[in-house]
């Protein structure tokens, strides 16, 4: 037995490159290269760079989510609301819109039978989320975050205000008041008239 | 000397073995790290989801179909993997990109002071077999009158232009803008709209001259034939020494001239004839 397990030796340092303990190479029963790790993030702050452009600002935010499962929209509620509070984004309202429901009235039969009829029906249900004061870089972020972790079967709309400054080419007139253009006057017309009689 | 080689082998094989016959569940640890099971959206698996869940319409026993081989558990999408700690450690990554709002800008009334245009946009996400909404083409631009440099004839001018863009109640202008098939296009052309409406209403046309009192939006009091029919009341009553600007600068007459003016463009409440009715009679000295 001494002389297998010295050979089982060898033959796992020529199959391994080394020599297989059941310490080293067993970890809870799993082999160590089986375990899942956690892929090591290197640090994000050297990506981040910071322009010269100003940032957007939204007054208002507001997204609307339809689904036809009211559970799921609720576990995505949890998971929106949760989301909002870690990253400080001031979430004003959630509130619940009354659901929808499509119905369609079709004949059961292929051929005749008109008094025999099915009836289907769609039913759409509906959340808000209410966001007040927000930078476009966290909109931005914020909504991606939201939208890739949206489930299958809901859709979304969002409503954004954004808020602007009055732009330079708009604050001063361009004509003075003194000049009065002068445009086509109402003797042009009945000229125009006369050529074409 | 046989058996000693292929022992390794029988050694990979029984793990394999093991790994199909029991479910991840029972090695599970309590304090595991969950984000490492379902780091990204998948479907519920019931060897790696180590909860004795039922769901389904109920047997002929009485109780809802087990975990293993249900459909309608696969189906419907779970959230399985954003649990509160996997969102904690996401927001955690997500934190660095995030900007703060402006802490001046705390109300809305600083908001619209500071930045009084407000654009409004939306966007869509739904599965279909086009990825395009044409209602997000659509972009509202919305400006308060108050906030921008217009004198008294370019108020007019433009209210007049804006036709059923202006609200009197919130003194704002809207303009809807869908005639580009993108958003950006949208945006430019609104702003050219205002631009364009913004200059327009300075210009004075030469026709604009010919302005007669019908045309006016407002009751004006000044060489009205109510004022023409005061003075000839006051001349007659008090006699022609005092001028005619000494007559019209008495309060009763001011008094008389806001009650008519109110009337005239307010419209005839009783607050507002009652009002006239007290000046008449004290224009009268009754």
């Amino acid at each position: 037995m001494a002389a297998s397990s010295r050979s089982a030796r060898v033959l796992s340092k020529i199959f391994h490159g080394h020599y297989l303990t059941a310490a080293a190479g067993w970890h809870q029963g799993l082999p160590t290269r089986l375990i899942h790790t956690d892929p090591v993030s290197a640090s994000p702050h050297a990506a981040i760079t910071v322009t010269e452009e100003p940032d957007t600002l939204y007054q208002s935010l507001s997204v609307l989510v339809k689904g036809h499962d009211k559970a799921v929209l609720d576990s995505y509620e949890f998971f929106v609301t949760l989301a909002a509070n870690e990253l400080g984004l001031n979430l004003e309202k959630v509130h619940e819109p009354h659901r929808s429901i499509d119905k369609l009235t079709v004949l059961k039969s292929v051929h005749i039978f008109k008094k025999h009829r099915v009836q289907y029906e769609m039913r759409t249900h509906y959340r808000n989320f209410q966001f007040s004061r927000v930078t476009g870089s966290s909109a931005q972020v914020y909504l991606e975050y939201i939208q890739r972790n949206l489930p299958e079967g809901v859709a979304m709309e969002v409503t954004k205000t954004a808020i602007e400054r009055i732009p330079e080419h708009i604050q001063k007139p361009m004509w003075d008041n003194n000049d009065t253009v002068k445009t086509a006057t109402p003797q042009l017309e009945s000229e125009e008239l006369e050529k074409c009689t | 000397m046989a058996a000693s080689i292929y022992l390794p082998m029988l050694e990979y094989f029984m793990y394999y073995l093991y790994q199909a016959v029991v479910p991840r569940t029972v090695k599970m640890a309590e304090d595991q790290d969950w984000t490492a099971v379902y780091p990204t959206a998948a479907s519920f698996k019931p060897s790696a989801v180590p909860l004795p869940i039922r769901m389904g319409y109920p047997l002929k026993g009485g109780v809802s179909p087990d975990k293993q081989g249900n459909l309608e558990l696969i189906k419907i999408p779970n959230f399985l993997h954003l649990t509160p700690a996997a969102i904690k450690k996401h927001c955690e990554a997500l934190k660095p990109f995030l900007t703060e709002w402006p802490s001046a800008l705390d109300s809305d009334e600083k908001c619209t002071e500071h930045f009084p245009i407000q654009v409004q946009t939306k966007d869509f996400v739904s599965s279909g077999a086009s990825l395009r909404n044409p209602n997000a083409r659509i972009v509202t631009m919305k400006v308060p009158l108050s906030s921008l440099n217009l004198d008294d004839h370019a108020r007019k001018k433009i209210i007049k232009l804006a036709k059923e863009r202006y609200c009197e109640e919130t003194d704002t202008l809207t303009l809807v803008t869908d005639s580009c098939p993108l958003k950006q296009q949208n945006y430019d052309h609104a702003m050219y709209l205002l631009t364009v409406l913004y200059h327009e209403s300075w210009k004075m046309e030469a026709w604009e001259e010919d302005k007669a009192r019908e045309d006016m939006e407002e009751y004006e009091w000044q060489d009205s034939p109510s004022q023409r029919n005061v003075v000839e009341l006051l001349e007659r009553t008090k006699g022609t020494e005092e001028r005619k600007k000494d007559l019209l600068s008495q309060p009763e007459v001011q008094e008389y001239k806001d009650a008519i003016v109110i009337m005239k463009n307010h419209g005839e409440t009783e607050e507002n004839l009652l009002r006239y009715k007290e000046a008449v009679k004290k224009l009268y000295n009754i």
